[in-house]
């Protein structure tokens, strides 16, 4: 599983960045639809979720999102989607 | 249950500023809540006025918003009509601490079976950063410009004094635990007190050079310190939080019996 931030719902306020230890994430540089510098996902295959499908550990930023952007989505199967968000 | 089978996914966003840590104790809770197995059906909210109050509007159940400061006054009542109901109430540092504190020892005296949830983000955040009773010594507000002259109400330890049945307090830095506490909370009887010390970017953070979430989440890192830790250093640990420092961890798991379980027994000074 890797995290994946919701950009209808992040804030932009970099908790996630803070929270992993193994530096998922990274600062956004777009603006999202809500006016938001949401932050994105650039190494979700140092997540230590990488190769779970049950039993996820850490999860402190899923934990720590106070926007409930965060949530887990299965690893895509290609190498198409390069960062884990979801556009919308 | 799903995140959005139990908070209602039409309130999205929440009004909550960026980076407010309202949030993660909703998560938390969440998680808490799920683990317990609890239904939505049986479980009423009760919150009072302010930022964390609103949370309870955001959760498929039935909630009470009460007036300021007299949320556990409401769910005692509701507690004690309705029996079979889970009550748990969401109130914050002002609301539970300033203008509603004696309903808040009294509650703890009386051991009714609630489950109070204190998000204490050291200021009222809602109103425009005055200085709230749990203000931390020298931390500006808007009412305070030259600092803080006065020192914090240290809620947890109060509902310790006060005979509450279980009591902890976390930060939003540390959320496995403020989920393994919100869980046995939950689970026990009797008047159960989990406190939050939670950010508030906005209103407390930007007149104290922290107006990142992270460098608040960084200074409850720095900050707090294990009671049981301070306890054995044979340190004072009022000491540590008039000092700024944050005592966490689990404060005390008693089993005195609740309100409505209570028999009467023998009075006193019958032999006379």
């Amino acid at each position: 599983m890797r995290p994946g931030i919701d950009l209808r719902y992040c804030k932009g306020c970099n908790i996630c960045l803070y929270m992993c230890p193994k530096q998922c994430f990274s600062r956004g540089v777009d603006l999202s639809a809500q006016g938001y510098f949401a932050a994105v996902v650039t190494a979700p295959e140092k997540c230590f979720n990488h190769d779970r499908t049950e039993k996820l550990i850490c999860e402190l930023c899923v934990l720590g999102c106070p926007d409930q952007a965060i949530s887990w989505k299965p690893e895509p199967e290609e190498k198409e989607g390069k960062d884990g968000n979801k556009t919308g | 249950m799903e995140l959005f089978d139990f908070y209602d996914q039409d309130r999205w966003p929440h009004v909550f500023c960026p980076g407010c840590g309202n949030g993660t104790v909703m998560n938390c809770f969440f998680r808490a809540f799920n683990e317990i197995g609890w239904k939505l059906d049986n479980t009423v909210f009760v919150s009072g006025i302010g930022c964390s109050s609103r949370i309870p509007l955001y959760i498929n159940s039935d909630a009470i918003h009460t007036t300021h400061g007299r949320a556990i006054a409401v769910a005692t009542g509701l507690k004690l009509s309705r029996p079979e109901l889970d009550v748990v109430v969401f109130t914050g540092d002002g609301d539970l601490g300033a203008i509603g504190g004696n309903h808040f020892i009294n509650g703890c005296r009386r051991n009714v079976d609630l489950d109070v949830i204190c998000i204490n983000n050291n200021i009222y955040g809602m109103t425009g950063g005055q200085a709230s009773i749990t203000t931390p010594h020298d931390f500006m507000s808007s009412t305070t410009p030259f600092g803080n002259k006065e020192y914090p109400f240290d809620l947890a330890e109060i509902a310790v004094a006060a005979g509450a049945n279980y009591v902890a307090r976390w930060t939003t830095k540390h959320v496995h635990e403020l989920t393994k506490s919100m869980k046995a909370s939950l689970a026990k009887k009797g008047f159960n007190f989990v406190e939050v010390v939670s950010q508030c970017p906005t209103n407390f953070g930007r007149r104290n050079k922290m107006a990142d979430a992270t460098a608040l989440l960084d200074w409850f890192k720095k900050s707090s310190v294990r009671r049981d830790k301070a306890r054995a250093a044979a340190i004072d640990h009022v000491d540590l939080n008039l000092a700024g420092q944050i005592t966490t961890g689990e404060f005390v798991c008693r089993d005195r019996e609740c309100y409505h379980e209570r028999k009467g027994g023998k009075p006193h000074g019958d032999g006379h």
